[in-house]
């Protein structure tokens, strides 16, 4: 089993937190009362059956899914999915100002999502360009630098329809990361692709863990998990059921904890 | 007893001056068409909004619009409008915009269809870089929809180009107001409305039919 | 009479209700009567596209293409002020806008016709042929009877057209709705309000067919999915 660094790399010790969130759709709670907190260079792993609010509580950290209730603090700030209840235009006003956290966090999505009518490079520079504000010649040689550590060196040009599921992958974690984020999420990133290609993001994952990137993670691959996790949390029906190191939980004799992880594990 | 005495001679007479009115008939369908493509991307919006205040009214005039007869519109605009407000349109602009509200209406459902089909994932991971609303829309949105948007809209012009037939009843001089002035002097209604239907026929079928090849290569391209 | 004119002022409109009203009826007769001949002619026309004779398929073909690319407002004149006059017709303006608007209207739902007709499994055929049904048998008892769930929705779309299009039938003198509309908006000098009034009436009527089109189809399908007939024929 490799141990990675351990607590010694963590630094800042309440990078990001998440204080009572909560989200409704309809009548079904999806997120009940939420609190997380995220050191520097710490990387979290979120497992738990499906549909047990783990995609939705990523989707509140940068607000792409707005949480009804709760707060995120990140590096200090707080931050509301809305500043008024009634004031429509203030809070579209304060929704352009959240463009600039979820700048500053990067994600990674099951189904890609690169842009289909951008080359590879394109769905690099877009962010480049109108985020922040970088002339297209910077950005196209950032782009392309982005997409070779990814290798992608040859694919620069590609249309997405050229490329396979591995690759497509690939060029949405490029895209993620050459807006130097300061904190990924992944969203099942793996679960879209052929069983061949999914050790090659899984590596990509990992070396970003090496180098120190705070990261949040959902997946459903155990293996990966205890052996990248600083600390896991195991999520049931909207709730958090348990946090710990992955030989905390490995040991764990939280009934449901143990009973998904041994309907897993074999 | 038959007294009508065909005489095609009239055709060739008067071939350039229809044509100048099928000309006319063109321009005021693709002024039309402009403003459809506006009002109608602007309604699809409307009805796509987050405010359920805009949804319901965007609804409601997309649903207005298009339950109301074109000759109605180019009749309440160039009539009714003018009279009550006192806008002097001429005849072109009235039945440019005729046009343009009763396509706008049709377009805003194409739009809504195109927008609808774009993936809400594009949407999320634009937002998860940080990308604004506006530049979302112009640099993911819009450009995926517009694929899905082009053959439809093809259709909706070519009902407009028939559409835009009507407007010589309030004095357009396009193709038909040609052959109905022409006629009253030489007397050779048929001839003249038979030439101006088959003109009309050819080139409505032909841009059907380039809609139809756009469609299934645009549908071919999409697989991925 | 006042000397303070209102700016909106239906009063003329409310006291020309039965006159707008009989022209709304002669309009809606008029689209009934044109779309009932539509369906007729239409699955004709539907049925020799799919024949077997290259010929009718030709036939079909030009025939769909033709009524669907000319405009009304075209075909109309033609038809009264064009053809009439060369043959020496003279055709009353009731039945010549009717048998436009059919001919029109034909055009399109025989393309609904006969892809409805080709959206049928084709399972439904060998079986109704392994049964022994002839060729006749299988189209009238199978095929059309399922065809015509899958038309409803295009077929009202096309009734709502034919409604709106009744208003060029104003052109040739029929005195529906935009006939007595125009006239009233020039004899009371408020086209304004008479127009608005045609238009919301034209509206009323579009929302009342669409709705009676949803509820039909509502209807059918929860009895569509097999009926006794197809289950016993699919087996």
């Amino acid at each position: 089993m490799s141990n990675l660094s351990g607590v010694s790399s963590i630094g800042e010790p309440e990078f990001l937190k998440l204080v009572d969130v909560s989200k409704t759709f309809g009548s079904h709670r999806v997120l009940d009362k939420i609190n997380l907190t995220v050191s520097e260079g710490e990387v979290l792993v979120i497992i738990g059956p499906s549909g047990s609010g783990k995609s939705t509580l990523l989707r509140c950290i940068n607000f792409i899914a707005a949480p009804d209730e709760g707060e995120v603090i990140f590096e200090g700030h707080v931050w509301k999915s809305r500043i008024s209840k009634y004031n429509f235009l203030a809070n579209r006003r304060y929704e352009q100002k959240l463009t600039a956290l979820r700048s500053e966090i990067g994600m990674v999505f099951q189904n890609f999502n690169v842009f289909p009518h951008m080359t590879a490079a394109q769905n690099v520079m877009l962010g480049l360009t109108k985020v922040r504000k970088q002339n297209k010649d910077l950005a196209r040689k950032a782009a392309v630098e982005a997409l070779t550590q990814v290798g992608l060196a040859d694919k620069v040009d590609q249309y997405p329809d050229k490329l396979s599921g591995g690759q497509k992958q690939r060029v949405a974690i490029a895209r993620a990361l050459a807006l130097k984020p300061k904190v990924m999420l992944f969203d099942e990133a793996t679960s879209s692709l052929d069983p061949e290609l999914v050790n090659g993001i899984l590596e990509e994952i990992r070396r970003l863990a090496k180098a120190g990137m705070t990261m949040v993670v959902v997946t459903h691959e155990m293996n990966f998990a205890f052996q990248v996790a600083h600390r896991i949390v195991f999520m049931d029906e909207g709730r958090i059921v348990e946090i710990g190191t992955p030989e905390e939980i490995r040991k764990t004799t939280e009934p449901r904890t143990r009973s998904f992880l041994s309907a897993i594990l074999n | 007893m038959n007294s009508y005495k065909f005489d095609w001679n009239v055709i060739d007479k008067y071939f350039p001056e229809l044509i100048r009115g099928l000309g006319i008939t063109l321009e005021i369908s693709l002024v039309g068409m402009a403003i459809a493509l506006v009002f109608g991307l602007l309604l699809a919006m409307g009805r796509l909004s987050s405010m359920r205040f805009i949804r319901t009214v965007a609804n409601a005039i997309t649903q207005l619009f298009r339950s109301i007869p074109l000759f109605v519109m180019l009749f309440w605009v160039y009539y009714g409008l003018s009279l009550k407000f006192h806008i002097l349109f001429t005849e072109f602009q009235a039945g440019a915009l005729a046009l343009g509200i009763t396509g706008g209406a049709y377009m805003a459902e194409v739009f809504r269809g195109g927008l609808m089909a774009v993936d809400p994932g594009q949407r999320e991971a634009a937002m998860a870089m940080g990308i604004s609303r506006g530049t979302t829309f112009s640099h993911v949105i819009f450009p995926q929809a517009l694929r899905v948007v082009i053959p439809p809209s093809v259709n909706v012009y070519v009902g407009l180009l028939k559409g835009a037939t009507i407007v010589s009843v309030i004095g357009v001089s396009d193709m038909i107001y040609v052959a109905q002035y022409v006629s009253l002097q030489t007397f050779t209604p048929f001839e003249l409305y038979s030439v101006a239907g088959i003109i009309f026929v050819a080139l409505t079928v032909s841009i059907s039919g380039f809609a139809w090849m756009l469609e299934r290569r645009l549908g071919r391209g999409r697989s991925d | 009479m006042t000397s303070a004119e209102p700016f909106f002022d239906f009063t003329s409109v409310w006291s020309s209700m039965p006159m707008l009203l009989k022209g709304f009826g002669i309009a809606m007769a008029c689209a009934t009567v044109a779309i009932i001949l539509a369906i007729i002619l239409g699955l004709i026309v539907a049925l020799m596209r799919l024949s077997r004779i290259k010929f009718l398929r030709w036939f079909a073909f030009i025939y769909t293409q033709f009524f669907r690319g000319i405009p009304l407002y075209v075909l109309i004149i033609w038809v009264y002020f064009g053809l009439a006059i060369a043959a020496g017709v003279n055709l009353p303006a009731i039945p010549a806008g009717i048998l436009t608007l059919a001919l029109l209207n034909s055009g399109y739902l025989s393309e609904t016709f006969r892809s409805g007709i080709l959206a049928i499994n084709k399972g439904q055929v060998e079986a109704g042929t392994a049964l022994g049904l002839s060729r006749r048998n299988v189209m009238r008892h199978i095929i059309l009877p399922q065809a015509f769930r899958v038309i409803i929705p295009p077929l009202g779309n096309q009734y709502v057209d034919a409604i709106k299009d009744t208003a060029i039938l104003s052109i040739i003198g029929v005195p529906e709705l935009m006939r007595e509309s125009k006239a009233l908006a020039n004899l009371y000098y408020r086209p304004f309000e008479f127009y608005t009034f045609a238009g919301l009436l034209y509206l009323f009527a579009v929302l009342v067919v669409s709705r009676g089109i949803s509820v039909v189809e509502k209807k059918l399908s929860a009895h569509s999915a097999q009926t006794p007939a197809t289950i016993a024929l699919s087996k």
